[in-house]
């Protein structure tokens, strides 16, 4: 499955800002998109769209600072860059309180913006592969089997296959069989690995829950 | 209760809401500062609008220039690409000017003569005005003034302006609304010690989600509003010590009125 290509949007009121900052980007070969309105954005953003957010703080109806609430509610990840006017500084502080990626004043350098929509491409972008990964290792544990996961818990632990039968009151060969089924269906190449995979889980993941 | 022009409405204006909304207190430290001389506090915020609304036009034209500065250092640049630009970039210049301009306009606006006056004079003196202001937007313009109100001490110029406004925000709102019956009513009456003028309209009244920013400068609904017909009016009636606000009309539209104390402390 092909990946979409990133985009960098862009929600501004003004329209002549959002105009050129469109001009701009896309000059420089960036995939950009606009929106006048929060409230717009929102009815119209994928989630599964991977890119970047360049926000305007000060908008009428929904702020920047509101949407970008609201993107954190719905556990949306866009980086979302801020743009602000010159009184805007309290906002902009409160933005990154709220985990806003970065923000820039109003007017700015065309490179600083460039530079920063690059990083918050590439955060995105392992934000989103961490997301997948994640999600593969999540989906292979789910095809333990209860007792597979009893011995996996065991292995983590560091348990050799001797005390692991004793403890499970099952035959050496059997835990072999069991370990060799949970290395297989969580294609850890090691020990260590698998261990990683486990830690990389939430609680109830990793037993099933 | 003395009734002109097109007198038959409907009955009066209904009492005063205590919700009434007044103009938002600028916020911020540095506002806060400010506040502390009200006057100064308008003219902060009206500042803080002015900056931020140049900034739009700036940040424009910096978006364009750098772009078309990287686009001449590609080899191959489309001419058209490059115009489109540079055009936008006259246009947002012009756009600044124009800003400016009024910014000017807003700076006349300080007190300069005041003398007493009775407030139902000052209303007639520009009725004309607005009766032809009524009927280009096909609505009944209304009065409802109350006799022997008590002299206020005002500039003149100024409060019509004001009045003006307050009309003209109605006739907008009336024809924005596009139906028949649209009436702006405008009643002068006594708050307390003060003396209240109120200009309301059976429009769509103003939205909750925009009743705190329609006092801003430079917040407007309308395609070509300029935003700054509260703006003003708000700063000429404090700066004679009075208030504007804001209450929802019954049953439906918005009525601005403004106090002005009866006797100005100088
Ligand atoms: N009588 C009214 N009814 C409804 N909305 C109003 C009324 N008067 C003002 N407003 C709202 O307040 C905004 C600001 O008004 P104003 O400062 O006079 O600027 P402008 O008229 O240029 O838009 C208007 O755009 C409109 O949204
Ligand atoms: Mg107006």
């Amino acid at each position: 499955m092909r990946e979409p290509t990133p985009t960098v949007f862009v929600v501004d009121d003004d329209e002549a800002v959002r105009n050129s900052l469109r001009f701009l980007l896309r000059s420089v070969g960036l995939p950009t998109q606009t929106l006048a309105s929060a409230t717009e954005f929102l009815a119209t953003y994928p989630p599964s769209q991977p890119g970047c957010l360049v926000l305007d703080v000060r908008m009428p109806a929904m702020s920047g600072l509101e949407l970008q609430q609201q993107l954190n509610l719905r556990g949306a990840t866009l980086p979302v860059i801020f743009v602000t006017g010159h009184g805007d500084i309290p906002m902009a502080v409160e933005a990154m309180q709220h985990g806003a990626f970065d923000f820039l004043q109003k007017p700015f350098r065309d490179q600083d913006l460039i530079d920063r929509i690059q990083k918050a491409l590439a955060k995105d972008a392992k934000t989103r592969a961490a997301l997948k990964e994640h999600d593969r290792i999540r989906r292979r544990f789910e095809t333990l089997t209860p007792r597979e996961r009893e011995v996996l818990a065991l292995m983590t632990q560091g348990k050799p296959n001797k005390v692991m039968a004793a403890d499970l009151g099952v035959s050496q060969r059997t835990v072999e069989i069991h370990r060799a089924r949970v290395m297989e269906k969580s294609g850890a190449a090691s020990l260590a690995q698998l261990v990683r995979m486990v830690m990389d889980l939430a609680p109830e993941e990793r037993t099933g829950g | 209760m003395t009734r002109v022009a097109g007198a038959a409405g409907p009955p009066g204006p209904p009492p005063p809401d205590r919700d009434a909304t007044e103009p938002r207190a600028p916020s911020g430290a540095l506002h806060g500062r400010m506040l502390q001389v009200s006057r100064l506090a308008t003219i902060g915020e009206m500042a803080a609008g002015i900056a931020h609304e140049l900034n739009q036009p700036l940040t424009a034209i910096a978006n364009y220039a750098q772009a078309c500065d990287r686009l001449l250092g590609k080899p191959g640049a489309d001419p058209r690409d490059l115009r489109t630009a540079l055009r936008e970039i006259a246009a947002q210049a012009v756009r600044a000017g124009e800003i400016i301009r009024r910014v000017r306009t807003l700076a006349r606006s300080q007190p300069v003569e005041r003398s007493a006056a009775d407030i139902n004079s000052v209303i007639g003196e520009i009725l004309e005005l607005m009766q032809t202001d009524a009927r280009v937007h096909r609505a009944r313009l209304l009065l409802e003034l109350t006799d022997g109100l008590p002299q206020v001490s005002i500039d003149r110029v100024q409060i019509q302006h004001v009045i003006l406004n307050l009309v003209r925000n109605g006739l907008e709102a009336l024809s924005g609304s596009g139906s028949a019956g649209g009436e702006v009513r405008i009643c002068s009456g006594r708050t307390g010690g003060d003396v209240e003028v109120a200009v309301c309209d059976n429009g769509p009244g103003v939205l909750p989600q925009e009743l705190e920013r329609i006092f801003d400068p430079f917040f407007s609904t309308k395609p070509s509003g300029t935003g700054l017909g509260l703006a003003i009016s708000n700063t000429v009636v404090r700066a004679h010590g009075g208030t504007l606000a804001y209450r929802p009309n019954r049953p439906t539209g918005a009525c601005f009125y403004f106090l002005l104390p009866h006797e100005t402390a100088e």
